[in-house]
Formats: structure tokens, sequence, C-alpha cells
């Protein structure tokens, strides 16, 4: 009886927190590189963390966007379009403030967010449809002449206060780029954990009628949080330029793809309403750490990180389906179904 | 009667419209440049047009088999990396048997062979899970089979380029060539994809299996219970498109002379959804026509060598013009429906005024 109860906590346990199974890959695929590259967590847990925060603060918009049920493809263009303009204005002197680079890369990426969102939810226009347009157009707005004509942003643009910014400062032993990272992070959780506001997101994805019925103004919150995803692609855009020192009008292309994986992997669901900021924490770590260790464990060409990225992200999704339907079936049968 | 005017208020006929009145501004350009002596003689005219059409052409294949996982309310991300799986598949393939010392052209009908039914499995294996794990969204599977796609092609050839000088493997530029008609010189490609574009035209409209594919589209649940088979539809469409990924990517080879990277063919599946958006499919499924789509192709081209040639545009400005038109062709449908809505209510409102009064 006891063994029983506590395989059905096991399985209630799994099914509650489907971030525990990506857990232990993670572990696994740990353990399996420090086996094979003796001293590596030592050795490179920095870049892994340093290569991971900017998908993970993009991450976090990425996971509000989900949750109310929607999608955003056009936060890596955000993320260029911010870069090219925050560092053509420094290259021409009028913005010198590292302050203001960051508070003008998060108004910029927040505007054009705010633009999907009143499109999806006012306009009633299927998110993919908008964002994939507004990348379209956000990237083409990039080497237009009338716009500064900004087609390459090299680190002679920069002041040197910002080069080094984030790489250069350090606080308790980490760069402020993982800092910056860590309070978006903690900032989204505690927003979409115990504020009302963020409920809304988790009320409007599960069921919107529902909640339209509860008072909870569908539209207004669909838009907040395509603004946040904005915001956070944005932010994203400044943290790049000051880590790589360079933008393009290509920079990151595709990259949204990662974002969204990072997500899923999490345990997110798309279709709205379920995902933590655990879950996507880990899934950032998970690609991160993929994206480091793989080429140092030797097997096969340097590409194959792409390979193990698929086969994952495709093993994750199927793993969350199989228990959610393992639990079903448990839960038919203790009601004798 | 009723059924021109039902013409007349149909998405293909704006898309004529729209068509029409890009050739008429290039046309008004063209002249103006002449007439400014910028341009020694008309640059848009029919023959130019067709001549320079086909670089703008080659996802329209794509665009076929986008079409078909639209109309049945899904979305395949991975057609971009299916093309490109399966160039590199029919390029190890030709590779080993021309090594291995096989006739040239064996070994190429082998791999033209080895590449449609790359593009086949690969279909299949989207069309075996969105069936299989219906709680997901396909989208997501094919994010992840999209993921798997790219690294298995990266896997096999990893970075380097392969490149192929025999003359046998030209026989795949003789698709990118023209033929001289006289008075025109016609693209290959052109007639090729009309042939295809028929084809599909009458499977999807005029026969019941592709009555049926809308019927999935429109509601999946009243469609089983009307006695269609949705997962086996649901599993050719998704085969279908994956074939006709692996013929994009052997219309690309010949395009990018003869050579072949992991990563050739990344990115495309956004044009093929572009297009069919603009052409009248919907991601909700269960609307669109071949035609609608032709068309689309055809604007999306025109408009690329209009902005290109005659404004000297560039590339990115034409992007520019794809998302506003993507976006565009959404909303204002919405926006006219709410309109309409919005005065039948009115004229209820005014009606049961009346009766009251």
């Amino acid at each position: 009886m006891q063994t029983k109860k506590e395989r059905k906590a096991l399985y209630a346990l799994l099914i509650e927190h489907r971030e525990i199974p990506l857990l232990a890959v993670l572990a696994l695929l740990l353990v399996a590189i420090s086996i094979r590259v003796p001293g590596y967590i030592p050795k490179s847990y920095m870049n892994v963390l340093k290569n991971g925060s900017i998908n993970m603060v993009m991450a976090c918009g990425m996971l509000c966007v989900l949750l109310v049920g929607s999608i955003d493809i056009s936060i890596t263009a955000i993320l260029a379009f911010v870069g090219c303009v925050a560092g053509k204005l420094m290259g021409l002197g009028i913005v010198q403030a590292t302050w203001l680079m960051f508070v003008l890369g998060v108004v910029i990426g927040a505007a054009i967010g705010a633009v999907n969102g009143v499109l999806a939810s006012y306009g009633r226009v299927i998110a993919i449809i908008v964002t994939l347009g507004t990348s379209y157009i956000v990237r083409a707005l990039i080497p237009m002449e009338w716009l500064m004509g900004m087609n390459k942003i090299n680190p002679t643009d920069l002041t040197n206060d910002f080069a080094f910014f984030l790489t250069g400062n350090q606080f308790l032993g980490l760069p402020l780029l993982v800092w910056m990272a860590v309070a978006v992070t903690v900032i989204t959780g505690v927003f979409l954990k115990y504020t009302c506001t963020g409920r809304n997101l988790y009320a409007v994805g599960s069921n919107a009628e529902a909640a339209q019925m509860r008072g909870v103004p569908i539209n207004r919150v669909k838009v907040l949080a395509h603004v946040i995803c904005g915001a956070t692609a944005g932010l994203a855009g400044i943290m790049w330029l000051s880590f790589y020192n360079a933008v393009e009008k290509s920079t990151a292309n595709g990259n949204e793809m990662f974002t969204i994986a990072a997500c899923v992997l999490g345990g997110v669901s798309v279709t709205g309403g379920y995902g933590k900021i655990t879950g996507v924490v880990i899934g950032a770590v998970m690609i991160a750490l993929i994206d480091n260790a793989i080429p140092m464990l030797g097997i096969g060409n340097s590409m194959i990180t792409e390979f193990v990225k698929g086969i994952l992200l495709l093993f994750a999704i199927l793993l969350n389906v199989i228990l959610q339907r393992m639990a079903n079936r448990r839960d038919l049968a203790r009601r004798n179904i | 009667m009723k059924k021109v005017l039902s013409f007349f208020k149909s998405w293909e006929f704006f898309l004529i419209c729209l068509l029409a009145v890009t050739c008429a501004i290039f046309e008004l350009k063209d002249q103006a440049n002449l007439a400014a002596g910028l341009a020694k003689k008309d640059v848009f005219n029919f023959v130019n047009i067709v001549r320079s059409l086909r670089p703008y052409l080659l996802y329209a294949f794509m665009t076929l088999g986008m079409m078909l996982i639209l109309a049945l309310g899904d979305m395949d991300i991975s057609v971009g990396a299916i093309a490109t799986l399966s160039v590199v598949m029919l390029a190890i393939v030709y590779r080993f048997f021309t090594q291995s010392g096989m006739n040239n052209m064996l070994a190429f009908v082998l791999s033209i062979l080895a590449c449609l039914v790359t593009g086949v499995l690969c279909g299949g294996v989207n069309g075996f899970l969105v069936t299989r794990f219906k709680e997901l969204f396909p989208m997501i599977i094919t994010l992840a089979t999209q993921l798997f796609f790219r690294g298995f092609s990266y896997l096999l050839i990893g970075g380097e380029t392969i490149t192929f000088k025999d003359d046998t493997f030209a026989l795949l530029k003789e698709l990118n060539s023209l033929i001289d008609l006289g008075w025109v010189k016609l693209p290959v490609m052109i007639p090729i994809f009309l042939a295809f574009a028929a084809v599909f035209f009458v499977w999807l409209h005029l026969t019941s299996g592709g009555r049926k594919v809308f019927a999935i589209g429109t509601n999946p649940t009243t469609a089983r219970y009307s006695g269609v088979q949705v997962d086996r539809i649901k599993m050719i469409c998704y085969v279908i498109a994956g074939l006709m990924s692996a013929v994009t990517g052997i219309f690309f080879v010949g395009a990018t002379s003869s050579s072949v990277k992991a990563d050739i063919m990344d990115g495309y599946h956004m044009y093929a959804i572009a297009a069919a958006i603009l052409g009248g499919f919907s991601t909700d499924g269960g609307k669109g026509s071949v035609i609608g789509a032709v068309l689309s192709l055809f604007i999306f081209g025109i408009l690329k060598i209009g902005l290109g040639t005659l404004f000297g545009f560039p590339d990115s400005s034409v992007n520019l013009s794809v998302g506003v038109i993507l976006i565009l062709s959404v909303l204002i449908p919405n926006i006219s429906q709410d309109i309409k809505n919005a005065n039948r209510v009115r004229k209820q409102r005014a009606q049961t005024a009346m009766q009251k009064a």
C-alpha cells in the first residue's frame, strides 16, 4: 500500500513539475561530459552562463507570450534592429550614457511588441502571421537610408564604457551580463507568480472565455504579454551589442527557434496556460550547455550540436505528451472507467 | 449572374486587382524613366518579366506543399530543412556512386530518386508524429523536426561544400535555363510549375479527396464523424509537402551552380508561408485556393523585379513590402468583416425600433 501511494506521488510530481525529467537529462549530460572531459565544469561554466544569458532574457519574454496562447517569432529581428539603432545613435554621438542605451533598447523593443500585440489581439490576426510580418518589416528597416542606413555596427562606434559594461564589470565573481539575465528571470518569475496581472496571463491562456467572464481584459493582457516580449527582446539587443560589440542586419537570424525551444524544453505549453520560469531556466541552460559542450566531446563533426538539439527537443516534447497520457490513463483507472 | 458577382467578391479577384495595380505602377514608372531619359528602352515588359521570374519562383513548389498543410489548419516549419536534407542526400548518394565507379547517368537517376525518397520519408515522419501526438501543435512538432532534419544534414556533411563539375550533374542546371519560344524566352521552371499547380488544382478543388482536406481544416471532429479518414489524409498531405520540398531542393541545386551546403535552404519555409497566406490560405484552415497561391507567387516575383530594377530599391525594401502585405492581407478582411457585422446590427436595431414604433 505504501509503495503504491509513493508511486502515485511520483507520477503526480512528474506531471506537476514537467521540468524534473529535463533536470535529470541535464544532470546526465553534465556527468557524461565531466567523465569525457575532466574538469569541464569549473573550466567552462562561465562560458555557458555567458552564452546562455541573452537567450534566457528573450526566453522570459517568450514565456509570457506563450502563456497567453500567442507566439512571437519577431524577437531576433527586434534584437538586431534595437542593436543597430542604439549602436548607430552611440556612433553618431547622440547617446553616450550606458544606462540610456538600456532604456532606449527596452523602449524601442516594447513599442514594436505593442504593435505586434495590438494587431494580434484587437486586429484578430493570428500571432504567428503578425510577428512573421513584423520580423520582415523590422529587419528590412535596418539598412534603410532614411533611417540612418545602419548596415553594420562596429566596435569603433561604441564608447569604451559601454563596450565593457557587461563583461568587464563583475559582481560576486560573475559578469554583469549574467546578473542581468538573473534579474530579468527573477522579476519575470515574481511577476508571473505573485502579481494579479501575472496570474491573468495564465487565466487568458488556459481559457480565454472563462477569463473574460471573470472580468479579465483579454485584449489588454495579450498586448501586455507582447509588450513584455518586445521589451526583453530589445534588452537582449543591447546586451548583444555590449557583449559581442557588433551587430548587423542578419544578426541572430533564426535564433528565435532556439528561444522557443528553450521554453518548450522547459515544459511550457504552446497552447497557453501552462509554464513555469524554472522550467524555462533549465531549458535555456540546457541549450547553452549543448552549444558549449557537445563540440568538446569529439563525436562527429563540429556541427553535431544542431542534431543533438533537434533530437533533444523532439524527445522532450514527446516525453511530455506520453507522461500526460499515462497520468490520464491512471486517473481513469482509479475511477474504474 | 450570382456566380459572376461572387467572383468579384472573391479573394482571387482582389489578388488580380493587386497584380494589375502593381503592374500599372511599374509601367508608369518605366514610362517616366523613358521620358526622362534615364533609361534607353522600356525594361518593364512581358518578355523581360517572364525571363527574369525564375529566381523568385524557386520556392513555388514548396508553397504548393505548404498550401495543403495550411488548408488542414496546421503549419509545417520544417519544409526548408527537408529540402536541405534531401539535397544533401542527393549530393552524398551521387558522390558515393560516382566514386565507386558507376555510370554517371545511372548514379544521377539514383541520386534524384534518393532525394525524392528522403523528402517523402521526412514528410512521413512529420505526418506520423502529427497524427500520433494530437495534443501537440503541429507547429511545435515541425519546429522540433526542423532542428532534427537540419542537424541531420549537418551531421552528414558538416560544414563542407560539395561541388560537382561533371556534365551529368550539370543537367540540373538545365532546369533553370530558358526555352526560346521565338517571341519570349520562357524559363523551363514555369511550365513545370504550372503543370504541378494544375494537378494540385484538380485534386484539391475538383475531387472528393481534396475537398476532404478543406473539411478537415474547417472542423476535424465533424469531418471524422462524417466518415473522413482524418489521419490518413493528414499523412498524405504531409508526405506531399515533403515531396514538394525535395522537388524544390532539386531546382535549387541547379540554381546554386551545383554546389551543396548544409544550410542552403534555411529559412525558406517563411517565404512559402507568406506566399500561401497572401494566396488566401489561413493558419485557421479550411479556406484558400490554388489559383490564389499561384497569383500571389507571381505578385511577389513581380514586386521584387519591379522594386529592384525600376526603383532601385535594395532587397530589404522588398522584404518590407512583403511584411506589410502579409499583415494587411489578413487584417483587411478582418476589419471589413467587423464593419459588415456592425452594419447588420445597426440595421436590425433600426428595424426593431421601427416595429416598436
